[in-house]
Order: C-alpha cells, then sequence, then structure tokens
C-alpha cells in the first residue's frame, strides 16, 4: 500500500489539488452554510478526473505496461483499483478538510442557528460527504476509463470535461433533474425533506460499476 | 526452451507489413537479433511477448503454440525487458522490484531473496535504497534486467539493452546477459554488431520485416569471406569515386592518403588486396548484398 500511495500521490499532484482548494475557498463567497456543498461537488468532480487520469496511462507513457502484461490480470487490476482509490480517499479527506475551511475562511450563517429549522451542521457535512464520495468515486473511475481507452490522459480529461460541462449546467439541470450526476448541488436546499437527489447518486452508483466491470477489457486489449 | 518462429506476418492497422513472412528458430542459449531501426525486431519481441498478435503463421514456444488460451501459460515463462521503460520514478530500487515482483505473483519472501540474489549479481546492491530517478542510464537498465529475471523465466528478451550506454556499462550488461543465459533462452537485439560479436554464437540479421541470415556467427562472417578488399588511394576525390561505386565499410585517413574498406562480390577494378571480414563486414555483405553483387546500383 505504501509503494502505492508513492506512485499514485506524487508531490506534485498534492500540491496542485491542495492549491486549487485553496483558491476555491478564496474566491468562492457564500452566505450560507448549505451552499458549501453547492461549491465543492463540481469542483471535487472536476479535480477527481484530473487527479485519476493517469492513474493507468503512467504504465502506458512509462512503457511499463509492456512488461505488465505479462503479469497476472488479476494483480494488475488490483493495483489499478487499489490506486483509484487511494486517490479518491486522499480527494474525499481533502474535500472534508475544504469543506472545513469554508467556515473558518467564509464565516458563513448557518441555517440551524435559526429556530424554524431543524437539523444540524454536523449532519449536513455528513450528507455532503457521502454526496462527495459518490462524486469522486465516478469521476475518478470514469477518468481512468477514458484515458485508458483512449490511452492518453488528456482524452481522459477531456473527455470529463465535456460531459462535466453537460451535466453541470442548467440544461443538464433541466434535461436530467434528479437522474443528474449533480443532483446534490442542484437540489432544492430550502426543502430539508427533499432527497430526491440521491436519484443522481445511485445512477452514479450503478455506473461506475458498469464502468469498473469494464476495465479489465480496456486494459486487456490495449496493446 | 526453444521457439519456432513460422512463416510469421504481423500487419499494423495502417497496413504496413511489420513482418514478412520470417521463419526462424531460437535455441538454448543467447540468440543476437541484428538489424537497422526499423527493421522488424521491435515489432517480433512484442509478438514473443503477447502483445502483438501475428496476422499469419505461427509461434511456438517448447511445443506450446502461441494462442489466447496459451497466453497464460506462455506469458509465466518470459522476462521481458523492453527499450524503452522507465521504471518508478519515485520509488527506491528495492521498493520498485518488490512492487513489481508482487504485480508478477511471486511470493513477498521468495521475491525479496531473488531481490537480493539479482542485485548482488548486478553490483546494485550497494544502491538498493536510491530512488529509481536518481540512477545513471546504466543502472536503470541493471534494474530493468533484474526486473526482468524476478519470475525466473525460462525465456528472456531484451531489446536494445546497451543503447545509450558507455563503453564500461555496455560490457557490464553485456556480460551480465551471458550469465543469465545459463540454463534460459535469452533473445538480446541490437543494432550493435559489436554486442553480438562479444556475447552470442548464434543470431539471426533482420531487414525490412524479413530474415536474411540465421545461424552461427562463424558462419556469418564465412559468407563474407572472399568479399572484402582492402585499398589505398592518395586522393579524397578518388576515395568519393570509390564510394560511389561500390559499398565502403570503413574508412580512415592514412599516412599519404585514403584506406578503404571496400565490399565486392569480385575483386574491384583498382589496385587493393584481399582481406578478412570482421562481424561487422559480414553484417553489411548480407544486408546490402543486391547492391554489392551489382556494384553499378551503389550509391
Amino acid at each position: 500500500m505504501e509503494k502505492e500511495i508513492k506512485i499514485c500521490l506524487p508531490f506534485y499532484k498534492i500540491a496542485y489539488s491542495i492549491f486549487f482548494i485553496a483558491v476555491l475557498i478564496l474566491i468562492r463567497g457564500l452566505n450560507f452554510t448549505f451552499e458549501i456543498g453547492v461549491a465543492l461537488e463540481p469542483q471535487l468532480a472536476l479535480l477527481a478526473a484530473v487527479f485519476c487520469a493517469e492513474t493507468y496511462v503512467q504504465e502506458i507513457t512509462s512503457g511499463r505496461s509492456e512488461v505488465e502484461r505479462l503479469y497476472p490480470m488479476k494483480n494488475r487490476m488490483i493495483a489499478i483499483f487499489r490506486r483509484t482509490g487511494i486517490q479518491e480517499i486522499y480527494l474525499l479527506i481533502l474535500s472534508a478538510v475544504g469543506y472545513g475551511m469554508f467556515y473558518v475562511v467564509q464565516r458563513p450563517i448557518s441555517f440551524y442557528s435559526m429556530p424554524s429549522f431543524t437539523g444540524s451542521e454536523a449532519g449536513l457535512f455528513l450528507i455532503s460527504m457521502a454526496a462527495f464520495t459518490v462524486t469522486l468515486v465516478f469521476w475518478g473511475i470514469f477518468s481512468v476509463l477514458l484515458s485508458s481507452l483512449f490511452r492518453n490522459m488528456w482524452a481522459g480529461i477531456g473527455g470529463c470535461l465535456l460531459l462535466w460541462i453537460v451535466t453541470n449546467s442548467t440544461i443538464g439541470d433541466r434535461f436530467l433533474g434528479k437522474w443528474n450526476l449533480f443532483s446534490y448541488a442542484f437540489r432544492d436546499v430550502e426543502d430539508r425533506g427533499d432527497f430526491s437527489w440521491v436519484c443522481g447518486k445511485i445512477i452514479s452508483i450503478v455506473v461506475s460499476i458498469f464502468m469498473a466491470a469494464v476495465l479489465p477489457k480496456i486494459i486487456k486489449n490495449g496493446k | 526452451m526453444s521457439i519456432k518462429i513460422n512463416d510469421l506476418s504481423v500487419i499494423f492497422k495502417n497496413g504496413v507489413k511489420a513482418i514478412n513472412h520470417a521463419s526462424l528458430e531460437i535455441p538454448k542459449g543467447i540468440f543476437g537479433l541484428l538489424g537497422e531501426n526499423g527493421a522488424g525486431k521491435t515489432t517480433l519481441m512484442r509478438v514473443l511477448t503477447t502483445v502483438l498478435s501475428p496476422a499469419e503463421g505461427t509461434v511456438s514456444l517448447d511445443g506450446m503454440l502461441y494462442s489466447e488460451g496459451n497466453y497464460e501459460k506462455i506469458q509465466k515463462k518470459i522476462g521481458y525487458l523492453p527499450q524503452e521503460i522507465e521504471l518508478y520514478p519515485g520509488l527506491t530500487v528495492q521498493e520498485c522490484l518488490e512492487y513489481m515482483g508482487d504485480l508478477a505473483g511471486v511470493s513477498k519472501e521468495l521475491c525479496k531473496k531473488r531481490i537480493s540474489c539479482y542485485l548482488e549479481k548486478t553490483s546494485l546492491t550497494e544502491h538498493r535504497k536510491k530512488k529509481m530517478r536518481q540512477l545513471s542510464g546504466g543502472m536503470k537498465r541493471r534494474v530493468g534486467l533484474v526486473q526482468a529475471l524476478l519470475n525466473e523465466p525460462e525465456f528472456l528478451i531484451v531489446d536494445e539493452p546497451t543503447t545509450g550506454l558507455d563503453p564500461e556499462e555496455r560490457i557490464r550488461i553485456r556480460n551480465l546477459l551471458v550469465d543469465f543465459s545459463e540454463n534460459r533462452t535469452v533473445l538480446f537485439s541490437t543494432h550493435v554488431v559489436e554486442d553480438l560479436a562479444a556475447t552470442c554464437n548464434q543470431l539471426a540479421i533482420m531487414k525490412k520485416g524479413e530474415f536474411l541470415y540465421s545461424g552461427g556467427m562463424r558462419e556469418l562472417v564465412e559468407e563474407a569471406k572472399d568479399h572484402v578488399w582492402l585499398c589505398k588511394v592518395s586522393q579524397e576525390a578518388q576515395a568519393r569515386e570509390l564510394e560511389r561505386k561500390y559499398h565502403v565499410s570503413s574508412k580512415q585517413f592514412v599516412d599519404g592518403g585514403v584506406q578503404m574498406k571496400i565490399l565486392c562480390e569480385n575483386r574491384p577494378d583498382i589496385n587493393c588486396m584481399p582481406c578478412e571480414a570482421a562481424l561487422e563486414d559480414a553484417y553489411i555483405y548480407i544486408t546490402n548484398r543486391e547492391r554489392i553483387v551489382i556494384p553499378e546500383l551503389a550509391g
């Protein structure tokens, strides 16, 4: 595991991801705490796509994939999934820290301090983290899949960017509604009982499982 | 362990025929594969490592046919060092080899033993804690060689392992390959003739996807016998004229003129004397035979 961490989390990736979140915290103004999730989720998706794009492609560009073709497929796939997982866990931790930093830097108002609202900030945080987890898993694996398919990191990032632009837009929200990948960011924040955004997350999970199942075939067929 | 290649053809997606109906038998021991850049050596190695599938023909390893169903068994018997490989730059030598051994499915204990053994043999023990990015080109190549040996392959394939190395490192790599060829088959590809002269008894020469020669080193040199001529001219203009007319394998300035080694089927119509053929002359002779037989075509 330690070696995998060294391979998939080099210093430059840690540096740019922290910088990205720091800039986001500084430039994205918000008034209420429920906006933190809205502010973070789409940006985390983009970060996950860029972050995970080289997970397998680095094996191709370095020539190691030629040697690794001789290794058992199961071991190769375990390594790829482990690396993707490590990166996603790192990004989840970073998103939790970023969530907290929004409190510190922007000092947003909590709805829960008002008598008419029930619930807690901790609950909001946990729900946001659950939504972020699904988002990170989806965009991470989608990026790995595309870049492995086209054997090019930029193809992975570009493909993700296209989907991101479509789904993270008013058009995406209008057409896909609660089934949108960013249903959590587009939810009606004032309706506390509305959990229809979970549909979008279920779609994300199902598609992620499908992509994870297809990935070994892509890796195996890659010359 | 012997490898039989029968009527092999490889055609790329763009229609280029990289290997054209080639047949070869690679026996046990170290076997050289010589050819200019683009001759098809790397393509052949990619077929042998199961990266590429042939369009026509068959390949078998110890009687086991290269086919989808046998790939897994075949892959276990192969160790491969590609021409260009960058092993994990952020890991130490030890970590990198342990990681690759783990991926290869070698048990942790056995892997550690083999790493120690091969690092010792490749004189890398003292560098085991260095990061891969800190190593010289030659050291990286040696680590690559250790990587290829971790699963104790019966068939070791090394693609131009000496390219870009200084003379000392080249000799070291060559000697290691000879050491590792004991009890296994080693296919050593290069375009440097002297690398093979120093290591192999058997070799094959490739050009434009075909085998022009396969057999013993002595027999190859024998083929060029009586076709190598040494001559000396006093003026450079004469030398240029000879270069235009004949295939010149070497040229050097000496006292009173220019000395040239000419490859020609028959005695050239100039003042010259027969000369002993070296492996390089034989290689040039084989790969340019058409132009040498009919010198008018030269240049």
